[in-house]
């Protein structure tokens, strides 16, 4: 019988959803793992802003994000990563790099670290200060991947956020508001916006903006609290009659997920709509108060990305730098950016380190999502990459050194895991992310931003 | 020449430069580090604030600007400054004239061994530490 096309679509009057790998995709000659796992890699790059409690001088001391010991007998429990011990084995933990390109160049630019920091995370260049358009940095890690492995998939990559990032102009010292605002760089002149609302992800992603419906008729489905589904049950089960048991029982789990999601974003919009008194009452009808509910919903649509193969790149902003947002979920109601700016206090250190500690906390929600995903080779966890980091060290110093930083996931048998890894003093964080892109595939990349070097991530 | 000529020639010689160097540190003259370039000085209020200072000597003289944040976060003032270099202490002062009152700043400060500026800014009545690096300016 005739394998089913990885590409094949739901397909229905206003939507189209793209289906999650199914044992009927696979020639009857080849075994599973039939898709070369080599390009498949899913990447995700989460930027955090304002740098970590553990980058300052008593947090170092105290283990407060880098553990005390190097290799693969590491101690997560007084650092900021303990909740990633059940993933351990997924885990790479590079400490003590530095992000030079962050670093003020000439006098001018002397004070506007946190202006142009989040433009340096996934280039790693040093952003030209400039208010007007003629904006520069470099290429993004996620883009150089995405131009590479990304073009055969439906959205070459996708680029989210949950803090505010609409401001236009300038934004501080003669900087951009795009370089706070961007993470993802398609070429050194071309940042890529960022979408915040989750109903717009889903939208996109379910080719419901793509799909010829017009804005009435889209307005007319969220009215009526309709799910997209809706107009793929004939699709849906002409298709589940062709299918096995184990395919059918799949693609029925898959859309009970999209119907799940759908559901949450619509129980948020219902919620904002409703006249109640919000917490961030200036925002989206669809973008949740609850951070943590905003991050979660945001890592179920890249789940589902992934699991459709609808696109392998995610570029995710999880702050905006000065943003003063409070993370009371967390135990502790402090401001994030005064919290950051801690006098080097321990008792403040501490508090800044429970606001980080929340932050990551956040992760092993996806990696769960991603290890009960089936792919090709075994689970979706097996085919990610999840690189996480802040382009800020010390944020009471505004110091880009040792800063926080690392991967999870194996990349499909790309690195090991298991490992913390601490680098020579001075190594850019670049020469990480050069290493990180040849493991993903771009072998003959010479140098990423300030690299000097390659950096052995499969290192002891 | 005998031997014994030569090292009492070489002790006075050695001897001079001694002196002439040490009255020239105390003048912050010319054998000092000359302080002109850009500085990147950590000013601590309640957190490090990165600040920019720029100086230039002239013998014992100093002028320069210094970017002082404001209340609008990211649009520091640039106020210009003078002083002097003496003993290996500099003095600087100036004005903010955009403050609704002008304001008045005083810096005083010492190079150590490590090249890093280490002083004190005071304005309105408030003394804050700082240390100040040279910039290595790029392209």
């Amino acid at each position: 019988m005739k394998p089913l096309a990885r590409r094949s679509v739901l397909r229905g009057l206003g939507a189209t959803v793209a289906l999650p790998f199914l044992e009927a995709m696979v020639p009857a000659r080849r075994a599973s793992g039939a898709v070369a796992p080599s390009n498949r890699t899913r990447l995700v790059c989460v930027e955090m802003v304002h740098g970590s409690a553990g980058s300052s001088a008593i947090g170092i001391k105290k283990n407060l994000w880098a553990p005390a010991a190097v290799g693969r007998d590491f101690d997560l429990s007084p650092t900021s990563l303990r909740s990633l011990e059940p993933f351990r084995d997924h885990l790479t933990i590079v400490s003590n790099t530095d992000v030079d390109p962050a670093n003020p160049f000439t006098a001018t630019e002397i004070g506007g670290d946190h202006f142009r920091s989040s433009a340096v995370f996934l280039t790693q260049s040093h952003p030209k200060q400039t208010q007007g358009g003629d904006v520069q940095a470099g290429i993004s890690l996620d883009q150089l991947y995405a131009q590479r492995f990304g073009q055969d998939t439906a959205i070459p990559s996708m680029q989210l956020c949950v803090e505010s990032v609409d401001q236009a102009g300038g934004c501080g010292y003669g900087y951009s508001c795009v370089y706070t605002d961007a993470i993802s760089w398609a070429a050194p002149n071309r940042p890529l916006p960022m979408t915040r609302d989750p109903r717009v992800v889903f939208d996109e992603l379910f080719g419901v903006l793509r799909s010829g419906t017009t804005t009435a008729e889209r307005a007319e489905r969220l009215a009526e609290d309709r799910s997209i589904l809706d107009w793929l049950i004939s699709s849906a089960a002409r298709l589940a009659g062709t299918l096995g048991p184990a395919d059918r029982s799949r693609l029925a789990d898959y859309l009970e997920h999209v119907r799940e999601i759908e559901r949450r974003i619509q129980i948020v919009e219902a919620g904002n709509r409703s006249g109640e008194v919000r917490d961030l009452p200036s925002e989206p009808i669809g973008v949740p108060d609850s951070f943590s509910e905003h991050v979660k919903l945001m890592f179920d649509l890249q789940v589902l990305a992934f699991a459709s193969d609808i696109t392998r790149v995610f570029a995710f902003k999880l702050g905006r730098d000065t943003s003063n947002r409070s993370y009371p979920e967390s135990g502790f109601a402090g401001a994030f950016h005064n919290t950051s700016h801690h006098s080097g206090r321990e008792d403040r250190i501490l508090d800044f380190a429970t606001i980080n500690t929340f932050h990551v906390g956040l992760i092993p929600y996806f990696l769960e999502k991603l290890k009960n995903t089936p792919d090709a080779d075994g689970s979706l966890l097996d085919q990610t990459l999840l690189v996480y980091g802040s382009p800020m060290g010390d944020s009471n110093l505004h110091n880009h050194k040792r800063v926080p930083f690392f991967l999870a996931g194996r990349a499909g048998g790309a690195l090991k895991g298991g490992r913390h890894l601490r680098a020579p003093n001075g190594t850019p964080l670049a020469n990480v992310m050069l290493s990180v892109l040849r493991r993903l595939g771009l072998e003959h990349l010479e140098r990423f931003g300030d690299s000097d070097g390659a950096f052995d991530l499969n290192a002891v | 020449m005998t031997t014994m000529m030569k090292a009492t020639i070489a002790t006075t010689i050695l001897a001079v430069l001694t002196v002439a160097t040490s009255v020239s540190a105390q003048h912050g003259g010319t054998d000092a580090p000359s302080l002109t370039g850009t500085w990147n000085m950590g000013l601590q209020g309640g957190h490090v604030v990165p600040v920019a200072l720029v100086l230039k000597q002239n013998g014992d003289i100093l002028t320069g600007t210094i970017s002082m944040p404001t209340q609008r976060v990211g649009q520091p003032v640039d106020v210009s400054l003078k002083g002097d270099i003496s003993h290996g202490t500099l003095t600087l002062t100036g004005t903010v004239e955009s403050a609704k009152e002008p304001t008045t700043i005083g810096i005083t400060g010492r190079l150590n061994d490590e090249g890093i500026i280490e002083g004190t800014l005071a304005m309105q009545g408030h003394d804050m530490p700082y240390t100040a690096e040279r910039l290595k300016e790029r392209k």
